[in-house]
Formats: structure tokens, sequence, C-alpha cells
């Protein structure tokens, strides 16, 4: 789960990690009313889950109240590389001396943890680390230790923050590993952790978190109750939600052809094969969802899961591709059969079975005898035909 | 050395009572897997009787408190895991303590940091955890003696293939049963769901190892999909070290950035772990990707034999 700024601001907060003054607000009575809080001038910034908003206009500088909304109301209504901006968050505009980027992150290949630092902080990092690699220090530290105050110093000092803040540096890299441990976090990352301060008064100068990026584990969240206030109601897919409620996993995509199968490598495969046939049909037919039924799946689950991928409206036929394991294929024949009975459902439903109990699933399919369904011997040809089915127009024997 | 375990070595299994444990140590025992003891400290000393169908008897399998007592009253070299996510730490804590040899781990939804723990924990011991969130080993018998039954750990089915030249490594489970199937015609040594989570105790590169280091096996069969760098790893390793051949197949092509795609670790994120990148990655390093399974399973049938499905 990727946390929205305002959200990864509140962990890092009760870590005691310094942030600017900043109000969540969703609509331009509520920004105006926050800005009146916090002051001038104070920055506007979309709360989405996607880099580089900055580039985009989703970052804006307010001096007044006026400023303020208008800028509320431009970006309010954005979708930002896909995403639909949930909220801005209003906040301090600090005077920002130097940028520096630190992050904590899961590393899948070394199977340990990283720390991630370079004094070159801020909107350009991944070009300056790009051509500057050694410019960027890394710390592994093993799922068996600590990260401690000792290896927090001395990766401060390496990053080259400027002698005074080494202490202080030392001091957020610790409490930042804190956070991404207390929280089954797969990365915490603050970019940039600025310099502040008045440039002529050395008392006034300190760290601070102007921007975070927090991913957290779902595996854990049976461990955290408090991750409930996270919730993203607002802009949830009403297919996913649904899925989700009888514990598939569905992803909601753009295409024609609707993809049920068991296991998600199959059915990512699956997926890749209704677009791989759509291109060379000159269709550019896609698949419209991924939906894993799971192992072990009974006729409910495949009844279920079909019900859900005819009900979005944008599909046109479905793809059912099953290698019984766990699974037993005429479990999944009952299960289609039981959701056409419910839903009178007129769209052709391609369905290739394979292994445990395929036989006895394809002949229960054939003794139905209904004309929607169509039986493909190998997952190419039923993709194949799918995707024909999917174009407008077009029927196939 | 045998190939990640020796056919018939004694094999416990933690989470035997519960219905997932019944059903797959059913399944193990009746494909010829040693199994010799379940763990559960709230019913030690009770026994759970199986079916086995090719003698039309019943098996009466003890249960013990620990791993450990367990493994000092049956000499147990591997262990299967089906415990739920939130007891599985300890469950693999307490069978690396016991000094399991092998621990295969089929649990899915187990926080990564319990795995990285672990993983971290047997590495250091010496000890192999497979999976989590993976389908397990399959071993074919290694001999033609009949009462070399190989291996069975987890729950991959049995009965797909039988022995032969070919070694199948993969991160998802229903796509090991699609190439097994496809490649029925050749054989197998032996076929390892490595598991769909961000960190696995036995990565692609160690799967590669294994075969390499195998007489039997003279050809390996790949499967990959979107998230991570383990494919790339392995297209590295593959080119310095890897005297045979590989095909590799990735599955994820059409995944959007930023959602994950049913295993915790296959997700795209930050643009980093595509599809399209692993295969480029392989086949700089001299590793055919087929498009689709079928087509990959072609390519390793013609670097085996020439192409021809056999009899």
């Amino acid at each position: 789960m990727d946390l929205y700024e305002y959200q990864a601001r509140q962990l890092l907060e009760e870590q005691g990690i310094d942030t600017p003054h900043g109000i969540f607000a969703q609509n331009s009575h509520e920004v105006a009313e926050a800005a009146d809080k916090i002051g001038y001038p104070c920055v506007i910034k979309a709360q989405v889950r996607t880099g580089h908003r900055g580039q985009a206009g989703g970052v804006k500088l307010a001096k007044d109240q006026d400023e303020a909304i208008l800028s509320s109301e431009q970006i309010l209504p954005m979708t930002i590389r896909g995403h639909k901006v949930s909220g801005v968050l209003v906040a301090e505009a600090k005077n920002v001396l130097h940028e520096y980027y630190v992050s904590i992150s899961l590393d899948r290949s070394s199977r340990d943890f990283d720390v991630l630092a370079t004094a070159n902080g801020g909107t350009e990092v991944e070009e300056i680390a790009k051509e500057h690699p050694e410019s960027v220090k890394r710390l592994h530290i093993s799922a068996l230790e600590d990260f401690d105050i000792e290896a927090a110093r001395k990766m401060a000092e390496s990053i080259g923050f400027y002698h005074a803040d080494v202490d202080q540096a030392a001091d957020v890299l610790l409490k930042m590993w804190k956070c991404f441990k207390d929280n089954d976090a797969t990365l915490v990352e603050i970019n940039p952790l600025a310099k502040i301060g008045d440039p002529d008064d050395e008392s006034t100068k300190k760290l601070c978190a102007l921007d975070a990026k927090i991913s957290l584990d779902d595996n854990a969240a049976f461990r955290h109750d408090d991750w409930k206030r996270f919730a993203d109601t607002s802009h949830t897919d009403l297919f996913e939600e649904r899925a989700k409620q009888h514990g598939l996993h569905y992803v909601h995509l753009k295409g024609e052809v609707g993809v049920i199968g068991n296991g998600a490598g199959l059915v990512m495969s699956s997926l890749d094969a209704v677009s791989g046939a759509g291109e060379e049909q000159g269709s550019g037919v896609k698949p419209a969802n991924f939906l894993d039924i799971g192992g072990g799946a009974s006729a409910e689950v495949m009844s279920t899961s079909l019900s859900i991928v005819l009900s979005d409206p944008q599909v046109e036929s479905v793809f059912v591709n099953v290698y019984g394991g766990i699974t037993a294929c005429d479990e999944v024949a009952r299960g289609i059969l039981a959701a056409l009975d419910e839903l009178n459902a007129s769209k052709p439903i391609v369905v290739r079975f394979d292994g445990n109990a395929a036989q006895e699933g394809l002949k229960i399919l054939k003794d139905a005898d209904n004309p929607n369904i169509h039986v493909s011997d190998t997952m190419e040809k039923a993709a194949a035909q799918a995707a024909r089915l999917a174009e407008p127009g077009k029927e196939t024997n | 050395m045998a190939l990640f375990i020796e056919d018939n070595a004694p094999v416990i299994v933690q989470g035997m009572t519960g219905h997932q444990g019944m059903t797959h140590t059913g399944r193990m025992l009746n494909a010829g897997t040693h199994i010799v003891g379940g763990v559960n400290p709230r019913k030690a000393g009770q026994e759970v009787t199986f079916h086995i169908d090719e003698t039309d008897k019943d098996l009466n399998i003890p249960v013990y408190a620990t791993c450990s007592e367990a493994k000092e009253a049956t000499g147990a070299k591997a262990s299967v895991i089906f415990v739920p996510p939130r007891f599985a730490k300890s469950a693999m804590l307490e069978a690396i303590e016991a000094d399991i040899e092998l621990i295969v781990v089929i649990t899915e939804g187990i926080p990564v940091a319990d795995t990285a723990y672990c993983v971290e924990l047997a590495l250091q011991k010496g000890i192999r955890i497979i999976g989590p969130n993976c389908p397990g080993l399959l071993k074919l018998p290694e001999s033609a003696d009949a009462s070399d039954k190989g291996i069975n750990l987890g729950i991959i089915p049995d009965g797909i293939v039988s022995s032969g030249p070919l070694g199948l490594v993969s991160k998802s489970g229903t796509l090991t049963y699609q190439l097994m199937g496809e490649l029925a015609d050749i054989g197998f040594t032996a076929c390892l769901g490595v598991g769909g989570d961000p960190i696995v105790g036995t990565t692609l590169v160690e799967a590669l190892q294994q075969f390499e280091a195998d007489d039997n096996t003279k050809a390996v069969m790949m499967i990959g999909e979107i998230g991570g760098n383990a494919e790339q790893d392995a297209a590295a390793w593959a080119k310095e070290h890897m005297s045979k051949p590989v095909v590799a197949y990735i599955a994820g092509f059409t995944a959007p950035e930023g959602k994950q795609m049913g295993h915790a670790g296959a997700i795209v994120s930050g643009g980093k772990g595509t599809a399209q990148d692993k295969k480029n990655a392989l086949e700089e390093a001299g590793i055919p990707v087929g498009k689709t399974p079928g087509q990959a399973a072609q390519l390793l049938r013609e670097i085996v034999n020439g192409g021809t499905p056999q009899a």
C-alpha cells in the first residue's frame, strides 16, 4: 500500500521527524480555511500516488487566500499520470538552503534493507543519480541486525552533510529506520530532506522533511489495526472493491476481454496472450481485467468471479483459463454454469481447461449446450478466440 | 550431491492438522513421499490417519509438539510449512533451530520483514528455505528402482510428468504445471517453485546453481514474472557460469505500472521490474525467451531433441 504524502508525514511525525506545518483539504472552502491557518506564503500540493507531480503542475505556491483557492481549483480536478488527485496538502512554505535525499527500502536482490542517500536531493535526484552514481551512498542493513547510531553517523558523514548537520542527519536516519521497522514499511523516502532556516542565523537552521513517500507491506496488515485510517474510500474502483470483499485478486484494466484464471502467473500469462492476439489480429483488443481465483477454488468462487467480470460494461468476451492442480476443472465448470444461469448473460465465454478433472469439466460444459460457451484446447487458441469474439460485429464458429 | 535433497528423505509437516495441511499431506504420502510426522503443540501425542490408495491401507502419522522433538524422534531432514501467515515466522524459526536441512514454505501472505529475518538466519546456518508463497519442490525418481518414488514437498500435482533430463524453476505455481504439461514428453529431474514474494529463500540464481551441479539435468526451463531483479540476476549468473542451455518464459508484459498482480512480489514500480527489461537481460545473456508458454516449451524441445515431440 502506497501512502499519500499527508499520510506519510503522519508516520514521520510520530517518530519525531520535523515536517512543515500542513493540513489536508479536499475542496476550495477547506483550502481557504487551511491556508489562513498555515499563513502565507503557503504551498498547495496535489495528493496523488505518483511522482513528478511538480512537473505536471500539481504543486503551486500561494501568496494569499485568492491564490490558494485558485491553485486548489486547478489542482483538485487533475489526473496525474493516470492517477486521480485525492486532495491537496496546504503546507508552510520554507526557506530552503539545501536539499538532500534519504531513503530506506527493501532490497529484493540482496534480501536485506538499503539506506540510500545523496547530498543532491530534490526533483532531479533520479537524473543526478544516473549521471553521478558516485554521489549516491548506499548502506546495506542485514535483516538480523539493527541500524544503530554509529552506523547512522557514519552514513551521515559519508553523504556529505555539512559538518554541523551530521548529528541531526544521523538522528533523522535513525528515526526513519524506526519508522520503517515499526510500520512494516517496504519504503520510507524523504526527498527533499531540506536544510531550512535563515541563511544568516545559524541557530535557525535545521533539517526538515519537505516531502515523503512511504509504502507499507500489505501482508503485515493483520498486525497494524491503525492502518484502517489510511483506507482510501474516495478513489476505489468498484469492481476491485467487490472482488476484494470476496477475497479475490482482481485488477481492473482498460480492454475488452475479461480474464479469469487460477494462479497469478497463469493469469498474467493469459493477459499477455490476449494482448498478443489482439495485436496479431489487428484489432488492438486488450484484456479488461486480471482475476485470480486462487488455488482450490469452489464452484461458488468461480461463479462470483464470473459475475464480477460480466458486470463490467466494457467486457465483450471472457477468457477462462484453468490449469487444474488443487483446483478441479469440474468445480470451475459448475461455477461457470451457475453464474450464467443466475445472470442470464449473453456474452461469449471461451474456456480452456487442463490438468485436474479437465475432461469432467469439459463434459459438464458440453452437456449444458449453451451457445455462449466456447471451448479451446490450448491457451494460445483460447486467447485468440476470446480476442476475436470481443471485436464488435465479429463472430467465429 | 543430491539435487536439493535425497529422494527418500524423511519429512515432517508443520500445520499438518489444518485443512490444507491434511489435504496435501495425504497427497504427498500418496505420491510416495516419506512423511514421518506432523507438528502442532496443541495436538502433540495424537496420530492422524491417512489412506494410501496404492496399498489400500491406512497409515498413522504421529503429531509432535515441536520441530526439535519431531526431528529427534524421526530424523526428519525436510519440513513443509502450511501454517497461517501470522504464525509462519515462529514456524520457520522453529525448523531452523531444529537444524532441518530443507524448509519448504507454502504459506501465502507472510510479512516480508518476517521472511527476510528467517531467510538470513537460514543462510547463515547453511539451511535452505524454499518459498514462501510457492508450490514447493517435486523431484522425479533418480533411479529406475521401483522403490525410488522421488520426493514431493508441497502442492505440485503428482502424475503430470515422469523422470527426464529437464530442470524447471518458476516464480509461479500454475505456470509450473502448465510448462510441466507442455514438456511432459521429455520429462524432468526436478520442478521447483521458488515463490512469488519479494524475498524468497531460494532465488532463481540458486536454483540454476543446483541444476548446473546436477549430472542428470541437461537443460533448464525458467519461468519469471514482473517485479524485482531475480531474472536479471539469473541472466548475469547464467552468462558467466552456466554450461547447460536455459530457456525462459516471462509473464506480465501487459501488467500496468504500480499494480500488484496477485503475487506480493509481482509489481512494476517506478518503471522497474518490467517484463521487457527481464526479457532483454535474458536475451543479452543468450537465453531465449518464449512469447507464450507453448513457444517457450517448443524452444527448449528444439534444443534438447531437435524439436520433435517424443512419443
